[in-house]
């Protein structure tokens, strides 16, 4: 359907996946890709930024979902910023704040990390 | 070029011919020209040998360069004026060396013997460079083994010169007659198809006739200086009258076969251009067009090309190289004449020379060189290697091997680049057709998922007195996974829920055709919507894979008690529009299969509504607020609220068409992305408790 993209940033420990365009069951490959990437080089402290991600399906949410067990299993995290309204409300009406912290800003996420490594 | 002749030194046929060399010479010093039948016998043995190690000698050499048959016919024509001159000045040469030439060759002396068996070697030479040179002559454009007319022809010049002894003896003479004229009869057989002159272009051949006619001439000159008087006769004559036979018809067989060239190329001449693009032009229309006919299956394809290839270019094997896609080895596929390990030594050996990335054209090895000779179970020398290329990626490689000595000429090295293309644009033909096949299952496999959606889906909504029910349900073309049910339980009891599926397809229906079980068997014992969300979580978090789950909403309706109970697994909010405001229903709750029972149930909420005349339940999924116009905008909840405001006095059927009239409208420029499923129950009466029922309206059908 759309472009979706993806970049990702090392910061102080934390792997910052940036997203970028739709992520549907026709893109989230890509994500997938990202995260089994990270799981392989044993980066489980994740940070998502949506700042500029458009759109995200129940295919795209499912992602999360994937991946989250293994990363906690190992003392990791992915933890959830920067979404826009309507991004908010489609992982608001699943229930997800339930099950991922979603934070306002990226830094707020990264320093949740360094708290609970202190 | 420097070690191909030090390898000559060392060879060892070339060592047993320099040692026969010796023997004839130290035969000479002590037997002279002794009339004892044992010692002529001996004595042409000896010249037989050496002849046939030199001829050895020589063989070897021309397989390790790559030799035309122009290249033949010069040489040829450059030893014949060689000899030319050598017999011309061999009357002076010997006068000058020795006093009386005549007496010498009754009573040879030591030096006379030394001179005369280094003239004879000369002699030897020569006729063995010659009949090796119209031996690959002869070979040369045959596609089929000629060895036989060959060999006969020889045996019989053999057979001809030894009876050259018989020739001065008046009785048996008809014996060295007969094998004479026999000889010349397999030469001339033997020289009438000279089939390779076909694949020159014109300009060789008009070099060719030139060179042809030259070395005829030469050829009659050192024939009839044979016969004659002069030095060179009687010294060859003396030597051994057997080698001077032997000479002869060799000298009569160049000229012979060089008459014949002549004359063939002549008439050749004329169509040469028009022969050549007509040849061609035929073979290819003709094999090519049978790969157009196979492309349905690789398979098949693969073993028609291979088959072909055997064809066009006279290989005596056939195979692709094909990188295997799944453990990327190198496999030989279709083999044609050819055992797997033999093409498996062979393409080692090819992807050692070259690149398979970079792999560009048609190329040619031989495998039996003398440094590194590459042994195979069927002795295959000449190897042709062409890429087989799609969107210019290499696929494979096509390959076609020779046995021995017959190296690709020009034509068939055409033929295999020409082919090794058309074989490519077949084997990408037939990628493209599989992708369609593929596209096309995808195809029916989502008119499948269609079909079992449509199936699961109610067929009518339940009649209910007192309360409107209205259903639409529009789906995408790939299937989105919206469900939506009802579960009468009793007459004043009404079950409903509606769920999306995550993902789409084949996969999102069958675990639609799952959910539809679940609720459908729990909605018998169970009548509370939270009670019913939690065992179905409980049995949704074992069934689906962790990135699958399910948003659903399951709602009562209690008719007497005027109440609905609502609970919410992650799905859309179930709207309550009640006069002129829309009340977002929306108690807390996750998704059905994302988290365990406990969690789920800590985390889930139940609401109760209590109804009160002409309010509206719709319920709803993201396919609606989430359609979308060209500029990508989405319908959204406030148009979706707006539209339901306006249209709260209508039934619920006309509410639910005004809805979708909207929801079209405004995805008119926009492709339906997600199944779009809406539910409309509008209370209209209540039920008195008495049993006494009164009614307006009945629930209209869409």
């Amino acid at each position: 359907m759309a472009e979706f993209s993806t970049a990702i940033i090392e910061k102080d420990n934390v792997s910052v996946i940036n997203l970028k365009g739709y992520l549907d069951a026709h893109t989230a490959p890509a994500l997938e890709e990202n995260f089994t990437q990270l799981i392989d080089n044993k980066r489980f402290k994740i940070v998502v930024n949506f700042e500029e991600l458009a759109y995200i399906s129940s295919a795209g949410l499912g992602v999360f979902m994937a991946y989250i067990e293994n990363i906690r299993e190992n003392k990791g995290d992915i933890k959830l910023t920067t979404m826009s309204d309507k991004v908010y409300n489609i992982f608001d009406l699943l229930g997800f704040p339930l099950l991922y912290e979603i934070f306002k800003t990226e830094d707020e996420a990264i320093n949740k990390f360094k708290e609970s490594t202190n | 070029m420097s070690t191909t002749t030090a390898n000559i030194f060392k060879n060892s046929q070339f060592q047993l011919f320099l040692l026969s060399a010796l023997t004839l010479f130290l035969f000479k010093v002590f037997f002279g020209n002794s009339d004892s039948t044992t010692l002529i016998v001996i004595l042409d043995l000896l010249i037989a040998l050496t002849i046939f190690f030199l001829v050895l000698s020589i063989y070897n050499y021309f397989n390790k360069k790559d030799f035309t048959p122009l290249s033949f016919i010069m040489n040829v024509g450059i030893l014949n004026a060689f000899i030319f001159f050598i017999i011309s000045f061999a009357d002076i040469i010997m006068s000058v060396l020795f006093d009386n030439v005549n007496e010498r060759l009754n009573s040879p002396g030591l030096v006379y013997n030394f001179v005369s068996v280094l003239y004879i070697l000369l002699i030897i030479s020569f006729l063995a460079y010659v009949i090796l040179a119209l031996r690959q002559l002869h070979f040369f454009g045959q596609s089929k083994n000629l060895k036989v007319y060959f060999n006969t022809m020889l045996v019989f010049i053999l057979l001809a010169s030894a009876s050259a002894h018989f020739s001065d003896s008046k009785e048996y003479s008809f014996i060295s007659d007969t094998f004479f004229i026999l000889s010349v009869l397999l030469i001339l057989f033997n020289s009438v198809k000279i089939s390779w002159i076909a694949f020159l272009v014109k300009k060789e051949k008009i070099y060719l006739l030139i060179l042809s006619i030259v070395i005829t001439v030469l050829f009659i000159i050192n024939f009839s200086s044979n016969t004659g008087t002069n030095i060179h006769s009687q010294m060859l004559g003396t030597f051994s009258p057997a080698l001077k036979q032997f000479t002869s018809i060799t000298m009569l067989y160049g000229a012979i076969y060089f008459t014949m060239l002549f004359f063939t190329t002549l008439f050749h001449l004329p169509t040469a251009e028009a022969y050549d693009r007509k040849a061609e032009e035929v073979s290819s229309l003709q094999y090519f067009s049978k790969l157009i006919t196979q492309v349905l299956d690789f398979n098949d394809l693969a073993e028609t090309v291979t088959d072909i290839t055997l064809r066009v270019c006279h290989a005596d094997a056939s195979w692709i190289i094909w990188k295997n896609k799944d453990d990327d080895e190198f496999v030989s596929i279709a083999n044609k004449n050819i055992g797997f390990i033999d093409s498996g030594i062979i393409n080692k050996f090819i992807l050692s020379k070259s690149d398979w990335e970079t792999f560009g054209e048609t190329k040619f090895y031989q495998l039996k060189k003398n440094e590194s000779s590459i042994k195979t179970e069927k002795n295959f020398n000449w190897i042709a290697v062409s890429p087989l290329k799609a969107r210019g990626e290499i696929k494979g490689i096509l390959a076609a091997a020779r046995i021995e000595d017959r190296n690709f000429n020009n034509e068939d090295k055409k033929a295999i680049a020409t082919f090794s293309d058309y074989a490519s644009v077949s084997i990408e033909n037939s990628r493209l057709l599989e992708e369609s096949i593929e596209k096309e299952r995808l195809e029916k496999e989502l008119d499948v998922a269609r079909e079992i959606q449509k199936k699961i889906l109610p067929e009518k909504n339940p009649d209910y007195k007192g309360l409107e029910i209205s259903s639409v349900f529009i789906p995408a073309f790939e299937v989105g996974g919206d469900y939506y049910d009802f579960f009468p339980i009793s007459e004043t009891k009404l079950g409903f829920v509606i769920a999306d599926v995550s993902g789409k397809g084949i996969s999102a229906a069958f675990i639609m055709a799952e959910v539809k079980g679940i609720f459908e068997s729990l909605s018998k014992t169970i009548e509370q919507p939270k009670e019913i969300l939690i065992k179905a979580n409980q049995i949704l978090i074992n069934a689906l894979d962790s990135k699958t789950f399910v948003s659903a909403a399951y709602g009562l309706i209690d008719l007497e008690k005027e109440k609905l109970f609502l609970a919410r697994a992650g799905h859309c909010p179930v709207l309550l529009l009640r006069k002129e405001s829309v009340e977002k229903i929306k108690p807390s709750g996750l998704g059905l299969g994302l988290s365990d029972t406990d969690y789920f149930e800590q985390t889930l909420d139940e609401m109760n509504v209590d109804l009160i005349e002409n309010d509206t339940i719709v319920l709803y999924t993201d396919g609606i607020t989430e359609a979308k116009n060209d500029s990508l905008d989405d319908f959204g909840e406030n148009y979706f609220t707006e539209i339901l405001v306006e249209n709260n006095e209508t039934s619920a059927h006309e509410l639910a068409k005004r809805v979708i009239k909207e929801v079209t409208l405004f995805s008119k420029d926009h492709s339906q992305y997600d199944d779009i499923t809406l539910v409309i129950l509008k209370w209209k009466q209540k039920i008195k408790i008495n049993g006494e029922k009164e009614w307006q309206n009945s629930a209209p059908q869409l």
